[in-house]
């Protein structure tokens, strides 16, 4: 497929995508915001986790410091939500960079652990603090406007994903890829890797801050339990892994096809959903551990031996 | 003839064991330097110390007249200095064709932002080392030989003013030795300061214009080839007392 046709589908999907809430249902409309989110949650942590190889657990308390900086700005300060959306994007980036540079020092596991840590920290921190609203929360102003969210929901998923293309195409991203596969191999070809590591750390915390920021304002209603989710972290390193992490857009299939999937099973099953919802995951990690845009790649030449292959990978 | 680079008393230490004991020597500007030892005497370890991915433990490393003791690893790249791996490094992931590449967008000076013109100094690159046909395929799927090539290339791609060569032939076989052989011969004639480690007395004593021998991460001998190889501290270290 030559690039001009590639750029074409691009576009259409977008101009269709955005067209949504003018001939979609509320229902739609609202699972439509709620899977762009994630999917730039996703994208997100893809920076980090799939493209620098540093599987991070802090990107829910970038999603928390966004949120969190909307409803400070706009409940506590009077400010309009775009101040807010720069502020938590400034936290969120400051403490990418401040706490990055200690923790970034470590790698695979120990690396998750103590990002999962601060979670937790930033978390009870938060909780304490009067202009945070402390363990009450805070109520925003409501704007019953589901058309605008989407939209902005839209045009920042659109966002994350070109700076992830361009990712794929520049010096900065071949760096990063580099320090993924090898880090002292990267280093010693002249690649900064402490510098690239906490750009990645802190570009991975912009969007996922700003996702939060929309999120707070769509939502209307904030407290630390539901900032900083852990478990929002673990869906969004899910949704990437499934679609194909170090992939452009891969995130954003996974978080589509696992959210229609889930949608699709709480309506259906309701009590089962969480039990169906494990088994699929897991199937995939079993029959596709690089995830579906491998699949798109390997399906041609091995057919459903591929599937075969990744079971005795495991060993199982 | 000018000193390229200056290692002057330089120890390292690994919690009581020490595998790099005040050494010096330099190296002069177009020269290939051999530098052979035992096993465990020390020679990787000097790599290291000398591309940055260890820091000594007292000592001073001179590159180009400058002192780059307390400089990072990436910060000597862009000196000029660029080493291959013992254990290969490549990554593995990435095509061949783009692990080259890497090189390029980086290495010397910072390299080229472009990752075109990247990718051609890299076909170039891969050409030189007869690795062309590999282009497009996962660095995992090369082989040994391959990949000590490919260890080559991406040092070459960083345009290095000094190229440090770790065992670049060990495992190979006779005609892949003299392949390498020939590769490193051309690279001194691009103007490229060469060291290189290596086991295979045979090959390097043909290779280097001058040979060093550590043991016990101490300089025992510093000459050309003939002399040291035939200096009776070195056949001991090598053969022991007994037959010297």
């Amino acid at each position: 497929m030559n690039s001009a046709i590639r750029i074409a589908i691009a576009l259409l999907a977008v101009v269709v995508l955005a067209a949504l809430p003018w001939f979609g249902s509320d229902v739609i409309v609202q699972f439509g915001i709620s899977t762009l989110l994630l999917a730039v949650l996703a994208q997100g942590w893809n920076i980090i986790g799939g493209y620098t190889g540093y599987p991070s657990f802090g990107n829910s308390t970038f999603f928390g410091l966004g949120a969190y900086g909307v409803a400070v700005a706009m409940v506590q300060w009077n400010m309009p939500f775009w101040v807010g959306m720069v502020f938590g994007a400034a936290m969120a980036v400051c403490f990418a960079i401040l706490l990055g540079l200690p923790v970034l020092r470590l790698k695979g596991h120990y690396f998750a652990i103590a990002t999962l840590a601060l979670a937790q920290v930033v978390a009870a921190i938060v909780s304490n603090i009067p202009l945070f609203g402390q363990n009450i929360g805070l109520v925003l102003p409501p704007l019953n406007n589901d058309a605008m969210f989407y939209e902005l929901s839209l045009a920042l998923l659109l966002m994350a994903t070109l700076t992830v293309w361009w990712l794929t195409r520049s010096r900065f991203g071949f760096g990063l890829i580099a320090i993924r596969e090898n880090e002292e191999g990267a280093a010693v070809m002249g690649v900064n890797t402490t510098l690239y590591k906490v750009m990645a750390f802190a570009l991975s915390g912009l969007f996922s801050s700003l996702a939060g920021g929309i999120q707070a304002y769509w939502i209307t209603f904030l407290d630390p339990a539901s900032a900083f989710d852990i478990s929002l972290n673990v869906k969004m390193i899910i949704m990437a892994v499934f679609g194909g992490p170090g992939t452009v857009l891969g995130p954003i299939v996974g978080a589509v096809v696992l959210s229609a999937v889930s949608e699709v099973l709480s309506s259906e099953v309701t009590n089962a959903a969480g039990l169906f919802f494990g088994i699929v995951v897991v199937a995939a990690v079993v029959l596709m551990p690089r995830g579906l845009a491998d699949i798109v790649h390997h399906f041609r030449k091995s057919g459903w031996r591929y599937f075969v292959q990744n079971i005795r990978a495991h060993r199982i | 003839m000018s000193a390229i680079l200056e290692i002057v008393h330089v120890t390292r230490r690994f919690a009581g064991l020490v595998a790099v004991n005040d050494v010096s020597f330099a190296l002069n500007e177009g020269e290939i330097l051999g530098v052979i030892g035992p096993n465990g005497a020390g020679k990787t370890t000097l790599v290291g110390l000398i591309s940055g991915t260890l820091p000594p433990s007292s000592g001073d490393i001179v590159f180009k007249g400058r002192s780059v003791t307390s400089l990072p690893a990436f910060r000597r790249a862009r000196l000029g200095i660029g080493r291959t791996f013992q254990i290969m490094r490549p990554f593995p992931g990435l095509s061949v064709l783009d692990n080259v590449a890497v090189g390029a967008l980086f290495g010397y000076g910072r390299g080229t932002s472009d990752l075109e013109e990247a990718r051609q100094k890299a076909r170039r690159n891969l050409e030189f080392v007869g690795l062309s046909r590999f282009a497009d395929h996962l660095a995992d799927e090369l082989g040994g030989p391959g990949r000590k090539r490919l260890e080559l290339a991406k040092a070459l791609a960083m345009e290095p003013k000094l190229l440090l060569c770790d065992e670049v032939m060990a495992g190979l076989n006779h005609v892949e030795i003299d392949e390498v052989i020939g590769i490193i011969r051309k690279v001194r004639d691009l103007g490229i300061t060469i060291l290189v480690i290596e086991h295979v007395i045979k090959a390097i004593k043909s290779l280097s214009d001058r040979l060093l021998v550590i043991h016990h991460g101490e300089k025992i001998a510093d000459g050309i080839p003939d002399a040291v190889l035939s200096d009776k501290t070195v056949v001991e270290a090598y053969l022991g007392k007994r037959q010297a």
